[in-house]
């Protein structure tokens, strides 16, 4: 028995998106929530292994739900389900620790396929945003005077390579053929790339915090 | 400032400015050097025209009313009366006999020349008294600086044995404050009228003339230079300059005015008195031109103003020569010091805007200080009296020299105060520019960020409502149709949005996403996919408006294949040169239908696609065929 927590405030999507994950995940048991008030309270009570968050709440952004599940319930792979598809949107809910992203308006069949793909571990990765992980990364280097406390993280050279090769628009199963890869390992690299595009964001927003004279968060 | 052009400048201005002083100062020379080549050239071709009398007899009246005559004597002249008559002040009857001078022509005009009498005198021809200099009782006209001429009236004249009779005024040397003034008779000349004239204008030339015109500049520049101290309140020593000026005019005023209404003791006095004020502006002047000031010795001056006439009160009029040459000797020490300590001064500290200054200071004071002490053996009566009046001539044309310099400071300090004033404006004018370019900069900053504000709650209304919206259509409409439109709404919207909000993209970056989109797309459809762009990495930029529209035209070109043409590849192809972007997507479909041109067009959004390319300015061709499947090319203006 999974708990899988669904945020979404509009309630027939909502609906529809139940009944999605139920078809996706017969087992599971999902919670629901409109507004980022709710989402966070469950959190803090339930085990979740999945959640789907929008963006755009009426209290709020799902940005914040994802960052406190990563933070709490770090085995809980968050997923984006959002209508905005730009980067601006769903770069800060990568960092902020979302495994993946779904748009909403896509066929049923085509978004439990991804969420089918993502819960075994192989997540979307669009060039758009692989450009922003090279620049975020590309920026993380460039700061030298770095604080002992705070972990550097760095991509291989393998997991730049895919990087790279999204950015110029090829697709994962394109690269996978181009470097001689199996499906599964570009998926490993992809999810490599996401994780610590996380764990980059946090240690860069914690010395942000300190550069500020703030304490880090809890 | 450390650009080498003002330096330049001031370079050369300061090397100007000497070479004026130093042309000042040789002009100087050169008027003394002239006059005492014009003063000695008179005796040389007077010849025998011109007699020459150097012997008279002498009678001294104690009285003018009694008349006491005392017996003649025999005297030479000139008759200097400190020597021959000391502390005599009254009148002395001169008597001497000539014949005509044998080298005139016989029926020439005569005169008698007399180039020395003080203070004045009365000439009588035979008995018959011709000439009058002036007033002969007190106050007595003052002629001592005035040679003076006689007309010989040819009626009274003879050949031979002509009497001359002389009678001078004059005052004791010890009732007067200067030697030249002191009582006395030159020798007596007498010839043609016309050579004497000629000799008389010469003398008054430069004993009054040069004087009189010196006295005017110097009053002049005196006066200016008060108006440039009074503009210019921190340099004290214009309005000392212009004072010193000026009295000195003013006492030169006397070589003017020969019937003062005032008694001998009392203009003697008053002369003498004058030294105190413009020896203390001369000082004064001085220490402020070497930025000194000293209460102690400001005060020492007034006090000597105040002591000097009490002296000289005291001691009366008749110990006036004696006490006034204690005093200018105390005045000239003064002075000198004065001078002495303003260069000892400035060669130890040289102001900056005046380090071109010394050495023509050391000239002209030098200048000065030789003529106070030649002035001061004069009235010891060390060299014997000067043929030119050396003090009334010398000092103005220090004077001129010293103002020429000031002017010089002045016009610098002018020129300074100019580039300054320039620099000043150009620099406000800089940052006036700067501001208005910051400010402008910041409207625009302002504009760009209200738009851009405006734009994102726009597109988030957009997203939150209309996308909300149609996103419940697509995912509960029963019709496969209806849902299918409202997704293809919502991908416009979302379009519409990114080209009203979104930045310019670079080409190499958006044939990326189109790529990744397009082959996904196809890839799905199971169609294979063959696209080849351009491999080297440009920057060139696609405003955000031209890759939405592109991505439009993409998509639907993608989707005309997807639902059309049946085929099974698609090869797409990306061109990119400096001017314009090309792209071509080729099917191996079935193709459009010739005679469905019009009516298939709606369906597969060819005349929308046409459309979008021409608004931006580019152009989409279609090529179909039964058969042959279908290109599309598109270029588009970069």
């Amino acid at each position: 028995m999974t708990n899988i927590l669904l945020l979404e405030d509009l309630p027939e999507i909502r609906t529809w998106l139940k009944v999605l994950i139920n078809q996706v995940f017969p087992q599971s048991q999902i919670h629901e929530a409109a507004r980022v008030h709710d989402a966070l309270e469950l959190v803090s009570a339930v085990k979740f292994s999945l959640a789907l968050c929008d963006l755009g709440l009426p209290d709020g952004s799902g940005v914040d739900v994802v960052a406190a599940l990563r933070e709490h319930q770090p085995e809980c792979q968050s997923v984006v389900v959002t209508i905005h598809d730009d980067d601006d949107h769903l770069f800060p809910a990568l960092q902020a620790g979302a495994f993946g992203y779904l748009l909403k308006e896509q066929a049923r069949e085509l978004i439990a396929e991804q969420l089918k793909r993502m819960s075994q571990g192989e997540p979307p990765l669009s060039p758009s945003i692989a450009r922003r992980v090279i620049s975020h990364f590309a920026s993380q280097t460039r700061q030298q005077e770095r604080p002992q406390n705070i972990p550097h993280v760095s991509l291989t050279d393998r997991e730049n390579e895919v990087l790279l090769r999204v950015a110029k628009g090829f697709t994962l199963p394109e690269i996978g053929v181009q470097l001689n890869l199996s499906r599964h390992t570009i998926a490993d690299y992809v999810k490599q790339i996401y994780r610590k595009l996380n764990v980059s964001s946090r240690a860069e927003a914690a010395l942000e915090a300190q550069r500020l004279g703030l304490f880090r968060r809890q | 400032m450390s650009t080498p052009r003002p330096g330049t400048l001031q370079h050369d201005a300061t090397r100007i400015a000497r070479r004026a002083t130093c042309s000042w100062l040789a002009a100087a020379l050169a008027l003394l050097a002239i006059s005492v080549l014009l003063l000695s050239a008179p005796a040389a071709h007077a010849g025998a025209a011109i007699v020459t009398l150097t012997s008279a007899q002498a009678a001294q009246t104690t009285n003018d009313h009694l008349l006491t005559e005392l017996p003649p004597t025999i005297v030479d002249l000139p008759d200097d009366w400190s020597d021959t008559r000391p502390r005599f002040d009254g009148l002395v009857r001169y008597r001497t006999r000539f014949d005509r001078p044998a080298g005139a022509e016989p029926n020439e005009l005569l005169a008698l020349y007399i180039e020395r009498v003080c203070s004045n005198v009365e000439v009588s021809l035979n008995g018959q008294r011709i000439y009058s200099g002036g007033r002969m009782t007190e106050p007595v006209t003052r002629n001592c600086h005035y040679a003076q001429l006689v007309t010989l009236p040819p009626a009274l004249l003879q050949e031979r044995g002509n009497t001359l009779d002389l009678q001078v005024r004059g005052h004791a040397l010890q009732r007067v404050a200067s030697r030249q003034r002191a009582g006395g008779l030159s020798a007596l000349q007498i010839g043609p009228q016309a050579l004497l004239a000629e000799q008389q204008a010469r003398h008054r030339l430069w004993n009054v003339a040069a004087v009189q015109v010196l006295a005017l500049t110097v009053a002049v520049l005196g006066v200016v230079m008060i108006v440039l101290g009074w503009m210019s309140r921190q340099a004290a020593y214009f309005s000392y300059y212009g004072w010193l000026s000026l009295a000195w005019a003013l006492m030169s005023l006397r070589i003017w005015w020969r019937d003062m209404p005032w008694d001998n003791g009392v203009i003697e006095f008053l002369f003498c008195t004058a030294f105190a004020p413009v020896v203390a502006l001369a000082v004064q002047f001085l220490l402020s031109y070497a930025d000194l000031r000293s209460r102690w010795i400001e005060n020492a001056l007034a006090l000597q103003w105040v002591l000097l006439p009490v002296t000289l009160l005291l001691g009366g009029p008749a110990r006036l020569f004696g006490l006034a040459n204690a005093w200018y000797v105390v005045l000239a020490v003064e002075t000198c010091a004065a001078m002495a300590l303003y260069l000892w001064v400035t060669k130890r500290h040289p102001r900056h805007d005046r380090r071109h200054d010394f050495w023509p200071m050391v000239a002209i004071l030098g200048a000065g200080s030789v003529l106070v002490l030649v002035e001061l053996a004069v009235q010891y009566d060390l060299p014997g009296l000067p043929q030119l009046p050396l003090l009334q001539l010398g000092v103005p044309v220090l004077l001129v020299a010293v103002a020429a310099r000031l002017l010089q400071v002045f016009a610098r300090s002018l020129q300074a105060a100019e580039a300054g004033r320039n620099t000043l404006e150009a620099r406000v004018r800089e940052a006036t520019a700067e501001i208005e370019h910051n400010f402008a900069q910041l409207a625009e900053m302002r504009v760009e960020q209200v738009t851009e504000k405006e734009r994102k709650r726009i597109a988030a209304d957009l997203h939150d409502d209309l996308g909300a919206k149609l996103l419940t259509i697509v995912h509960t409409s029963e019709s496969e149709r209806i849902s299918t439109l409202a997704r293809e709404a919502l991908e416009e919207m979302r379009l519409s949005v990114r080209g009203l909000t979104g930045k310019p993209v670079r080409l190499a970056d958006a044939l990326a996403d189109w790529r990744a989109e397009t082959v996904l797309r196809l890839g799905q459809a199971n169609i294979e996919a063959d696209w080849r762009g351009p491999t080297e990495e440009t920057e060139q930029l696609l405003p955000a408006r031209g890759f939405v529209q592109t991505t439009r035209i993409l998509r639907e070109a993608v989707s005309n294949i997807i639902k059309h043409s049946g085929a099974s590849h698609c090869k797409v192809r990306c061109a990119i040169t400096d001017r314009q972007f090309g792209l071509t997507v080729q099917d191996n479909g079935k193709g459009i239908p010739m005679e469905l041109d019009g009516k298939l067009d709606r369906g597969h959004g060819m005349s929308s696609m046409k459309h979008r390319a021409k608004q931006m300015q580019g152009q989409c061709l279609v090529e179909s065929g039964p058969g042959y499947g279908t290109v599309i090319r598109l270029t588009l203006p970069l």
